[in-house]
C-alpha cells in the first residue's frame, strides 16, 4: 500500500508513472486530496525548489519533478474543485510582449502551483494590455513578468508603469529573467525580484508576509 | 604579422603582436544587422542595405569593406544552409518589422498574422506549418516547436531524432570547394560551424530546418528527456559523432588547409545562476562523445576546437579541457562565478577565451561609452597577457545596442592595441 511519503518521494524523483499509480491508490484509501496536496506534493515541490537553488539538482531533474507534480494535481485538482476547496492566493504570470522564451516563466509558474497557489499562465508574448485585463478578471495577489532578452526589458518598465497606472497599487509584482537584477527591479517599481525558480517561492511567499 | 598568423599563435598561447578582435565569423560572436547597418554608416562605407547571414538571430554579414575598417582577425565560411534549412543566395530586398531594409536569401519565406506577428517556413516552404516565429516587437526569431501527433515518450526512436544528421551532400561538397578556392590564400583566419557535431543544442533540437520534425523536439521534452532517457541520449550522440567524423574527413579532404577554427558545438550549459547539468553528467553524457570529435580534428588536421555555452559553467571548464576543446566561448562574465581574472588564472594556459569582452546583458546596451571604454579595458588588461584571448563581445551584439558603445568597444580594443 502506497503512503504520501511515496507519492513525496515519486515527485521529488520525477517518476511520473509511479505518481499515475500512487495518487488514486491514496485516494481510494481515503486519504483527502487536501492532504496529498498539503502533506505530500507542496513538501516534495518545496525541498526540489531547495535542491535547485543549492544546485543539487537543475533544469532536467526539476522539470521531471514538475511533469510527475502536474501528473498528481490533474487528479486531485477536480476533486479539490468538488469539495469548494480553492487555493487562498492567486497568481498570473507571462512572459512580457517580444519575448517568445519560457523554461524560466514555466519553472517558476510550476513552483508557485506547487506552493499551492492558482496561478494563470497567460503564456509568452503577453502585451501589458492582456495582463490588466487578467489581473481585472482573477484579482491575483501576485503578477510575474519574465524576459530573457534585454530587447524585451523596456517591455518589462513599460508593464510595471501600465499595471501602476490602472491603479493596481495592492497587487505585487515579481519579475525575473536572465538579465534581471535587483537594482533593475528597484528602478521599474516591481515589488521583487527572483534570481531563479525556486527563490521565486521565498519571494512570493515574503511579499505576501506568509513566509 | 598578418591577421592568420595573429590568431594562430594567440591560439597556441602565444603573445602575439597584438590582441585579435573578432566580430561577425560566427553565429554566436556576430552581430545584429540594425546595428551592422550603423555601423557601416558611422564608418563611412558604402551604403547598402545589409545582408542576412544568419536569419534566425537576423544576424548581419560583416563584409570585407567592414572587417578592414574595424580591423577584424577572422573570416567566416558560413554552413551552405541556414538554420531554417535553406540556401543563402539570390539575395532580395526585406523590410523588417522595425523598418530596416535588408537583403535575404530568396528563399527567405515569411507570412505575417493580423496581430504583426511574423512567421518563417522551413526550406521557405510555405505550404507547410512555419518553423520560426518573431513577435511584432521582436528582433530575431525563435523556434516554434512542431511536436508530432505520433510522438510518444515512452517510445523514443533514435532515427526520428538522427534526420537531420546525414553524410555531406554533393551540394555541400561543391558549395566547400568553391569556398575553399575563395577563401585559399586568405590572410585572416578562417573559421566555419562543423556540421552534426552540435550534441543536444536546443536552438537545434526542435528542428527549425525540418519540414516535418519526428521525434524529441520540444525544449522542455529534450531536457526531461536528458534526464529520463540518458542511455536514449548517449546513443543518439554516439550515431551523431559517427557520422561527424566522416564528414569531417571530407571537410578535411577539400578544405582542411583553408580552415583555423571549428565551431563544435553551441550546447548551452549554463543559466545566469548554475550549470545546466552536474559535472558528473556531463562527463557520463557528454564527454565520451565531445572527446571522440575532438581528437580526431587533433590527430588529423591543425583546426582548433571551438566550444560555445552560455552561462556559469566555471565548474565545468575542467570537463570541458577534458573533453579536447581548445576555445571556449562566450565567456559570460556576468554570470555566477564566471569572475575574469578567475577564469584567466585557472584555465588561462589551457582554453584560449572567445568573448568575455564586455557585458552584453548590462554595460553594452545601457551603460556609457566611458563605462564600456573602462570595463573592455579591464577584460583586456586580465585575458589578453601571453595569448590565449581573441576579443569578441559576450556572445552576439544585439538590437538597439547604442552605435556609441559599440564604437567605444572598437577604440577601447584599438587603445589596448596602442593604435
Amino acid at each position: 500500500m502506497s503512503t504520501l511519503e511515496d507519492l513525496k518521494t515519486a515527485v521529488i524523483n520525477g517518476k511520473r508513472k509511479d505518481v499515475k499509480v500512487i495518487v488514486p491508490e491514496l485516494l481510494e484509501s481515503g486519504v483527502e486530496p487536501t492532504s496529498l496536496l498539503q502533506d505530500a506534493l507542496i513538501p516534495a515541490m518545496a525541498i526540489v525548489g531547495e535542491r535547485f537553488k543549492n544546485n543539487e539538482v537543475f533544469v532536467p531533474e526539476m522539470l521531471v519533478s514538475a511533469r510527475a507534480m502536474k501528473q498528481a494535481m490533474a487528479i486531485i485538482e477536480p476533486k479539490l474543485l468538488e469539495a469548494g476547496i480553492s487555493p487562498e492566493y492567486t497568481a498570473i504570470i507571462g512572459t512580457v510582449e517580444g519575448d517568445l522564451h519560457d523554461i524560466g516563466k514555466n519553472l517558476v509558474a510550476t513552483m508557485w502551483k506547487g506552493t499551492g497557489f492558482d496561478v494563470i499562465d497567460l503564456g509568452v508574448n503577453v502585451p501589458a494590455a492582456k495582463f490588466l485585463e487578467a489581473i481585472d478578471e482573477y484579482k491575483p495577489q501576485i503578477v510575474g513578468l519574465s524576459t530573457l532578452l534585454t530587447t524585451t526589458m523596456p517591455a518589462m518598465k513599460e508593464t510595471v508603469a501600465a499595471i501602476r497606472n490602472a491603479g493596481h497599487s495592492k497587487v505585487m509584482i515579481l519579475i525575473g529573467g536572465a538579465p534581471i537584477t535587483q537594482s533593475y527591479a528597484d528602478e521599474i517599481g516591481a515589488d521583487g525580484f527572483s534570481k531563479d525558480a525556486g527563490s521565486a517561492v521565498d519571494i512570493a511567499k515574503t511579499t505576501l508576509g506568509i513566509a | 604579422m598578418s591577421s592568420k598568423e595573429r590568431i594562430r599563435q594567440c591560439l597556441n598561447h602565444e603573445q602575439p603582436d597584438q590582441l585579435p578582435i573578432d566580430f561577425g565569423s560566427s553565429f554566436i560572436t556576430g552581430v545584429h544587422c540594425s546595428v551592422v547597418a550603423e555601423l557601416r554608416q558611422h564608418y563611412g562605407l558604402e551604403p547598402r542595405p545589409v545582408k542576412v547571414c544568419e536569419p534566425y538571430q537576423m544576424l548581419g554579414e560583416v563584409e570585407a569593406d567592414l572587417l578592414d575598417v574595424m580591423g577584424l582577425d577572422v573570416q567566416p565560411i558560413f554552413p551552405n544552409r541556414t538554420i531554417f534549412g535553406f540556401p543563402n543566395e539570390n539575395w532580395k530586398p526585406w523590410i523588417t518589422p522595425w523598418g530596416q531594409e535588408v537583403l535575404v536569401s530568396e528563399h527567405f519565406k515569411t507570412t505575417t498574422d493580423k496581430a504583426g506577428n511574423t512567421y518563417i517556413y522551413p526550406e521557405g516552404d510555405t505550404d507547410v506549418p512555419a518553423s520560426g516565429h518573431m513577435p511584432k516587437t521582436g528582433y530575431f526569431f525563435d523556434t516554434i516547436e512542431r511536436i508530432h501527433p505520433d510522438y510518444d515518450e515512452d517510445d523514443l526512436k533514435i532515427e526520428e531524432n538522427l534526420e537531420e544528421f546525414g553524410l555531406m551532400s554533393a551540394e555541400e561538397e561543391s558549395y566547400w570547394k568553391q569556398q575553399a578556392e575563395i577563401y585559399s590564400s586568405c590572410d585572416r583566419a578562417v573559421s566555419t560551424h562543423l556540421n552534426g557535431t552540435c550534441l543536444g543544442d536546443i536552438a537545434l533540437v526542435p528542428g527549425p530546418f525540418l519540414k516535418d520534425p519526428k521525434g524529441v523536439r520540444g525544449v522542455a521534452d529534450w531536457y526531461m528527456t536528458v534526464a529520463d532517457e540518458p542511455e536514449f541520449v548517449m546513443e543518439l550522440f554516439d550515431r551523431q559523432a559517427e557520422i561527424a567524423l566522416q564528414n569531417m574527413a571530407k571537410l578535411k579532404a577539400i578544405a582542411g588547409d583553408v580552415i583555423d577554427v571549428v565551431v563544435v558545438c553551441g550546447t548551452d550549459f549554463g543559466t545566469q545562476e548554475s550549470t545546466f547539468c552536474s559535472d558528473a553528467t556531463m562527463r557520463e553524457i557528454w564527454l565520451p562523445r565531445y572527446k571522440k570529435i575532438n581528437n580526431w580534428i587533433h590527430e588529423n588536421t591543425h583546426w582548433k576546437t571551438f566550444k560555445h555555452s552560455c552561462g556559469a559553467i566555471e565548474p565545468l571548464l575542467e570537463t570541458v579541457i577534458d573533453c579536447g576543446f581548445d576555445i571556449i566561448n562566450p565567456v559570460q562574465c556576468s554570470a555566477k562565478g564566471m569572475d575574469p581574472q578567475t577564469l584567466k588564472d585557472r584555465y588561462g594556459d589551457r582554453l584560449t577565451f572567445w568573448g568575455g569582452g564586455v557585458n552584453t546583458q548590462k554595460t553594452l546596451p545601457f551603460g556609457t561609452p566611458e563605462e564600456v571604454r573602462k570595463e573592455v579595458l579591464e577584460r583586456c588588461e586580465i585575458f589578453a597577457p601571453g595569448g590565449g584571448f581573441v576579443f569578441n563581445a559576450i556572445h552576439n551584439v544585439q538590437a538597439l545596442t547604442p552605435i556609441k558603445n559599440m564604437i567605444a568597444m572598437i577604440e577601447a580594443v584599438k587603445e589596448y592595441n596602442g593604435n
